[in-house]
């Protein structure tokens, strides 16, 4: 379990993470997601320990990362995987990283065929394309067998193969009881991945909670060759609408409190017939993350 | 290479199953002898380790050819061939103990090391371990080249003066080690191994210049002499001024550099 409280940090003036509270439960995948520089890569390394925050705590089961005796049986971290070193061998980089878990070398071969690496294991890292060390990345994450992962844009560089590759084992690895905390500034990345998501934007969470609730529509579609009946049902039974176009109305669900079962009642009710009935297209998490980060995307696309 | 074959055998005869997790029970951290086999296996696993360990001992041999090609203008004793060995061994091997120490951030894999063990300073103090083993291995290489290049020479005819001193090898082991510790000192501080590496080499440079100028410089504050006199057993003499280079270049640099690793953001 990875939860944080009210992470904030500072660099000179400017705040990149202001108030990031995360709960990461066991037998989930969370996806961190917001746009390149919106504060995700601080976070996470603040949660391992590699940058100290100025107010908030982060733990993981409980603890502070850095109290962790041998935190890579605990938590399995892959914050770049160009940060390798270029000169040594695939085999020899999970090697060391077995060592210090203190697990088989054992570990290291099962570990390279379960990332399809066994052929390039004894080439050196730095002739891996960044798909081949991002694999390398997820198999140093798994070898001390930890139950949390986190991982920063771990489908960076992968091939839609790959990314089905990484959506399977994650799959897995929450299945079997791990969590996982990934970061992705691509939606359609996640959106296929994650259960949880939360999202971020200069800094601050803008929504978070559960996939299916962040993308459930927030209302309903109806179409009547009689409107003006329609509108006299609606108003007798209570119900707030928008007529639009083409003899189409929108009803706004409230939270849940108006439901189609209510609508079509009241069309009944009234004798009206209704030739369509149903949720609106749901905007998708596409342009909630657009809604949601719209300032900080234009920003980024002008100053590019 | 196959790195495979370095097995730690406490790993090996683990009852650890896989998809066992921490579930067994609390964990055991991480045990320094652990730490410096890995620090060890990280300074000697890649092909440019190898070829700067090679150009070490390729130099100490080298160097040595001066005193055997030139016997008239060089003393033939056991004291002038080693210190020999030791001008070759200082030139090279504080780069082997800079690139131990800088590697991690030039390469960047200081983000995995130290999510790896975060105690921090556990990381380096392996690795000043390695370093020192390494020096101690090169000064040990130095004798053993120093021994041959002298026996070469009695073969060929020439009257060696046979004077040894028990000490002057303890003297020389110093002087090794104390020139790889102003690496290790230079690379936990500064954290870039291109920066480092001129740095080790500027210094004593400039040093010796400025040493011309102010014969305080030279005998306070430039190492190399320093270290030249504990070379020469020349301890009673210069204890004080020795102990000052070892204090400036050694033990303030390394302390800084430590607190640095220790408090810095990894990104």
């Amino acid at each position: 379990m990875i939860k944080t409280t009210a992470l904030t940090k500072s660099y000179g003036n400017t705040t990149v993470v202001s108030g990031v509270s995360l709960h990461c439960e066991p037998g989930t995948i969370t996806g961190f997601l917001g746009p390149n520089g919106a504060g995700k890569s601080t976070t996470l390394r603040m949660i391992v320990g590699l940058a100290r925050p100025d107010h908030g705590t982060a733990t993981i089961d409980g603890h502070p990362f850095i109290e962790l005796p041998n935190p890579t049986r605990v938590v399995g971290t892959l914050l770049d995987a160009s940060a390798m070193h270029a000169g040594r061998t695939g085999r020899a980089t999970l090697t060391i990283a077995a060592r210090m878990a203190g697990v088989s070398n054992a570990r290291v071969e099962e570990l390279l065929d379960r990332v399809d690496l066994v052929d390039a294991a004894d080439r050196r890292v730095g002739e891996y394309s960044l798909g081949m060390r991002q694999r390398l990345g997820i198999a140093q994450t798994l070898v001390g067998d930890p139950q949390v992962l986190i991982l920063d844009e771990p489908a960076n560089g992968l091939d839609p193969e790959g990314i089905a590759w990484m959506r399977g084992l994650l799959r897995d690895f929450a299945d079997r009881g791990g969590t996982v905390l990934l970061s992705s500034h691509l939606l359609h990345e996640v959106q296929a991945t994650v259960d949880h998501l939360v999202v971020i934007s200069k800094g601050v969470v803008v929504a978070s909670g559960r996939l299916a609730d962040l993308l459930a529509s927030s209302s309903l579609q109806l179409r009547t060759p009689d409107p003006s009946g329609l509108a006299s049902a609606l108003r007798a039974a209570g119900i707030e609408y928008q007529p639009g176009p083409d003899q189409t109305f929108t009803v706004d669900v409230q939270g849940g409190r108006v439901t189609s079962e209510m609508v079509a009642r009241a069309a009944l009710d009234q004798q009206v017939l209704l030739t369509e009935l149903r949720q609106s297209e749901s905007a998708g998490l596409e342009q909630l993350f657009f809604s949601l980060t719209a300032r900080t995307t234009q920003s980024q696309e002008v100053a590019a | 290479m196959n790195s495979t074959t370095i097995t730690d055998p406490r790993a090996t005869s683990d009852t650890y199953t896989v998809g066992a997790g921490t579930k067994g029970g609390p964990l055991a951290g991480i045990p320094l002898i652990r730490l410096v086999r890995v620090e060890w296996s990280k300074a000697t696993d890649t092909r440019a380790a190898r070829w700067l360990l090679v150009a070490v001992a390729l130099s100490t041999g080298g160097l040595m050819l001066a005193p055997l090609l030139s016997p008239s203008s060089i003393e033939q004793s056991y004291t002038s061939y080693l210190g020999f060995a030791a001008i070759a061994l200082s030139l090279l091997l504080p780069v082997v103990a800079i690139l131990t120490l800088t590697s991690e951030w030039s390469q960047r894999t200081a983000l995995t090391t130290f999510t790896q063990e975060p105690r921090r300073t556990r990381v380096i103090g392996a690795k000043i371990a390695v370093s020192l083993l390494l020096g101690v291995g090169a000064a040990a290489f130095g004798v053993v080249v120093t021994v041959a290049a002298l026996a070469l020479a009695a073969a060929s005819g020439r009257s060696l003066d046979s004077g040894f001193a028990p000490g002057l090898l303890v003297a020389f082991l110093l002087y090794v080690v104390l020139n790889v510790m102003t690496g290790v000192a230079l690379g936990a501080l500064v954290h870039n191994s291109a920066a480092a590496i001129v740095t080790s080499f500027v210094l004593p440079l400039s040093f010796g210049l400025l040493g011309r100028a102010s014969s305080w410089v030279a005998s306070w504050l430039d190492y190399s002499t320093a270290f030249t006199w504990l070379l020469h057993g020349e301890w009673s003499a210069h204890g004080s001024q020795i102990l000052t280079s070892v204090a400036v270049w050694v033990v303030l640099p390394l302390t800084a550099g430590l607190v640095r690793t220790a408090r810095r953001e990894i990104g």
